[in-house]
């Protein structure tokens, strides 16, 4: 096994809201469809409440790659989907600006029985991150962490 | 109305407070792994994991048990908070979806406020999706526990939001599901709005003479449960009617219904000389397309309400029916209208509709002897198409093959998908008792027809559904059994054949024999299907299942509540049920409600926006992007002898969406429960160098 003191192992955040992708994820555990272990779900409540801020923190500290399952046009959350997708959007522009591959962060519609579109996404993931490997150990520094208006 | 303070309301007396922990005492963490009996701890290793989080800051116990939800385990919990000062715990078992509620209920047993607890899915989302690298399994626990102990050293106590609720229910479905959970609730003392989407009541049960497993008769079992329910001054009822709109929550839904007129006064008299004069004929519902109706109709003699109506998809407006139309006794131009009410809660009885197999399926719709079990009970029902004679197109019927599981079971790939895509790959559970139960009631009523029962397997499962199996065995009724892979082949007539054939059965109660039946009838025993019910989704946001039955929280432990609080299921809506079944889940989704509803104000999870006055520089994007109406308000006030302005959330109002959270340019702002730094501290638990991990994976 790889520890960190030794080469490590990608790591994967998977943002997973509980209305969608959380439930996604518990239904393919309840199928018990093996995907690979380098995945970390946190149940959300919704992705709108993370700012671009968030994420490039989440790659300073060694994540590789980030899934946002959020439950797109079923969200329970009005205007929260398009607000997710507007913050996703914009954190694409900073990272195209400091040289950091985009697919590593992937937003992604689960819905709570949406087993085969989750382990698709995570299949998807590895393959990215066996392409383009680890995120570098120094990324340019992050702009103080304040969400654009608007 | 509700408190829209969201306030706390004070304990009532004789009411344990939970103790409320300090948010500044220092955080004293109880890590609990569960083995899940072998679940977790066949892949998972429970103890070294157990072992490992000992050695995080703040954890004074950790421990592995076989069953954390068993009475044992949850005694582990609560003596530690009481007796080693526990003030934090994390459990790492089963789906948060399953137990959470289990285990913050042991919290608060102990004195400890509930939402001081985090639960980690380690059997979903660990164990049962990495059987072939325990290893990894079992770093990935402890990294995933470590980020839930990163979250319950920053965790605070909460309070639920408590609110008033209208004692007033909504029920969607007027068939015996939605009629006896409004009967039930509206006993308890409850308003009950129930709102039909067609014009009558009663649901698929009209349609049947006789009902299994006591071959009551089913229109007056019907009869009865109505006349309680017209008799119940507590309910009001809305034929015609669907819901197109709603927003609020629970304890304050506001709902917007829109009923389409009946087109006809209760009082008219002239019925059957408008019918006779109608020119339309369209296919009737009621008997399956059997016969058709006219545009002015009413679906049987004794239906609920008693007039006839305008079916407005299919009248011209000729204008033939109003020659008989004293005084406007017929009102062609009445338009729907549309009207809100308020309720506290829901209940979502929409019933089912049976399979209907596309064309060529085993001869249906090529062949006019290929019908379907729903077909047959109207031509055996003494209203029906026949007058209850078992006869065909004018011909007696004189062999009868009837063939199971047809809709149901349905392989990918082997049967034609439906066109949504989607395949019926469950069992519909009751038809095959309700085949049995036909062909024993023709064996009774003409016993010289030859039956054959064609089946797959029978599931005759309930309490007493088994003696029509052993009835129909002893009462000269021939069982054929075939495979999935060998379904038996569509109807065809032969030349010089008197009656058509069901051709190849392939039977495995004779070793395989290939046998030809000649019949002049074949009964598809068809599948059920829920009733289409995409708009109340989209309505509601309530989910289906992969089954496109609506679906409960957890089909054991929460088996009629929906994700969203305050709206339940009941019946068929849910997934396939006899009658006795639909009027036990109606009864549960009752008590559900009225459990909600009976002291008229309900607690919500504290899981909205809170902000932090001291941050807050009243910008006021919060309340630019707030998406909910009301939730949050810019209010000026005195800080330092200066005026200023800051930003106050409406609990009740707030569903917890965080908008507002990422927008905020102080960072002054987060969801209780689920806030940013907690999240930004669970990452640097996941990505840290754990010390825990050496020695130890």
């Amino acid at each position: 096994m790889k520890t960190n003191a030794q080469t490590r192992a990608p790591k994967i955040l998977i943002l997973a809201t509980l209305s969608g992708g959380y439930r996604g994820a518990d239904a393919a555990g309840q199928s018990q469809l093996e995907y690979a272990p380098d995945t970390y779900i946190l149940p959300v409540m919704s992705a709108a409440m993370f700012p671009e801020s968030f994420y490039w923190r989440a790659f300073e500290r060694g994540v590789d790659g980030i899934i946002v399952m959020y439950s797109g046009t079923d969200s329970p959350y009005k205007g929260a989907p398009e607000k997710t997708a507007e913050i996703i959007n914009r954190t694409y522009e900073r990272m195209k600006e400091r040289g950091l591959d985009t697919q590593r962060l992937r937003l992604a519609a689960i819905c709570t029985v949406c087993v085969r579109p989750f382990l698709k996404e995570i299949r998807q993931m590895n393959e990215v991150l066996d392409e383009i490997g680890l995120v570098p150990s120094s990324l340019p520094p992050a702009r103080e962490a304040q969400a654009e208006p608007g | 109305m509700p408190d829209t303070t969201g306030e706390p309301v004070p304990a009532e007396k004789g009411q344990v407070q939970p103790q409320s922990a300090s948010p500044d005492e220092e955080p004293r963490i109880g890590v609990y792994v569960c083995h899940c009996g072998d679940n977790i701890g066949d892949v998972v290793d429970c103890e070294q994991t157990a072992e490992a989080l000992g050695k995080l800051g703040n954890v004074v116990v950790s421990r592995s048990y076989i069953f954390m939800c068993s009475d044992p385990g949850q005694k582990l919990i609560t003596d530690d908070i009481k007796e080693k000062g526990v003030n934090r715990v994390v459990v790492g078992a089963c789906s948060m979806f399953l137990h959470e509620q289990t285990f913050r209920q042991a919290v608060s047993r102990a004195g400890l406020n509930p939402y001081l607890y985090y639960h980690i899915g380690l059997r979903e989302q660990d164990s049962w999706v990495h059987h072939e690298c325990p290893e990894e399994a079992t770093e990935k626990a402890i990294r995933l526990m470590s980020a839930g102990v990163a979250k319950a050293r920053l965790m605070r106590p909460l309070e639920p939001v408590r609110l008033e609720a209208a004692k007033h229910a909504l029920v969607i479905g007027g068939g015996v599901a939605g009629l006896r959970a409004a009967l039930d609730m509206a006993r308890r003392g409850l308003k009950v709005t129930l709102v039909e989407k067609t014009h009558f009541l009663g649901g698929r049960t009209a349609q049947w003479e006789h009902v299994f497993p006591t071959d009551e008769d089913a229109r007056t079992l019907l009869r009865g449960l109505i006349e309680k329910v017209l008799a119940e001054p507590n309910i009001t009822i809305h034929t015609g009617a669907e819901v197109v709109a709603a927003k609020g929550y629970v304890g304050d839904f506001q709902i917007r219904i829109r009923q389409q007129p009946r087109g006809v006064s209760d009082d008219f008299e002239a019925v059957e000389q408008a019918i006779a004069a109608c020119p339309v004929e369209v296919p009737d519902e009621f008997d399956y397309g059997l016969t058709t109706r006219k545009a002015i109709y009413r679906p049987y003699e004794e239906c609920t309400p008693a007039g006839v109506v305008i079916d407005w998809e299919h009248c011209t407006r000729c204008e033939k029916c109003l020659e008989f139309s004293n005084n406007g006794g017929i009102r062609l131009d009445d338009a729907p209208h549309e009207f809100e009410i308020n309720v506290g809660a829901m209940v979502v009885a929409t019933g089912f509709r049976p399979y209907e197999p596309p064309q060529g399926e085993l001869g249906y719709g090529e062949f006019p002897e290929v019908i379907t079990l729903p077909q047959l009970e109207r031509i055996l029902a003494s209203d029906g198409p026949t007058g209850g004679r078992l006869e065909w197109n004018g011909h007696p019927i004189r062999n009868l093959a009837m063939i199971h599981c047809v809709g149901s079971r349905q392989i990918e790939g082997v049967h034609k998908p439906q066109p949504d895509g989607n395949v019926n790959d469950y069992c519909s559970r009751v038809c095959c008792t309700a085949t049995l139960s036909a062909a024993n009631q023709i064996r009774e009523y003409f016993p010289d027809v030859n039956i054959f029962d064609v089946y797959e397997d029978i599931r005759t499962y309930g309490r007493g559904h088994e003696d029509y199996y052993l009835q129909a065995s002893e009462n000269r009724i021939t069982f054929l059994r075939y495979v999935a892979e060998e379904t038996p082949e569509g109807v065809k007539a032969q030349k010089g054949d008197q009656q058509p054939r069901l051709g190849r059965v392939k039977d495995h109660l004779t070793w395989g024999e290939e046998i030809e039946l000649p019949v002049d009838l074949v009964v598809l025993a068809v599948g059920v299907m829920p009733s289409p019910v995409d708009d109340l989704v989209v309505v509601f946001k309530i989910s289906p299942g992969h089954d496109r039955f609506l679906l409960e929280v957890h089909p054991k432990l929460r088996p009629v509540e929906t994700a969203v609080t305050g709206i339940v299921l009941a019946g068929a809506a849910q997934g396939p049920m006899n009658i006795q079944e639909s009027c036990a889940a109606a009864g549960a989704a009752a008590s559900k409600v009225e459990g909600l509803l009976s002291q008229g104000r309900v607690e919500l999870e504290p899981y909205v926006a809170q902000v932090d006055p001291e941050r807050c520089q009243g910008t006021g994007e919060c309340v630019r992007v707030c998406p909910q109406e009301d939730a949050i308000h810019l209010e000026t006030f005195s800080v330092s002898g200066r005026e200023v302005q800051r930003a106050v959330v409406t609990p009740a109002n707030c569903n917890g969406c965080g908008v507002c959270v990422s927008a905020c340019p102080n960072r002054a702002i987060d969801v209780q429960g689920w806030r940013l730094d907690d999240y930004e501290a669970m990452v640097d638990a996941l990505t840290a160098e754990i010390p825990a991990l050496e020695g130890v994976v």
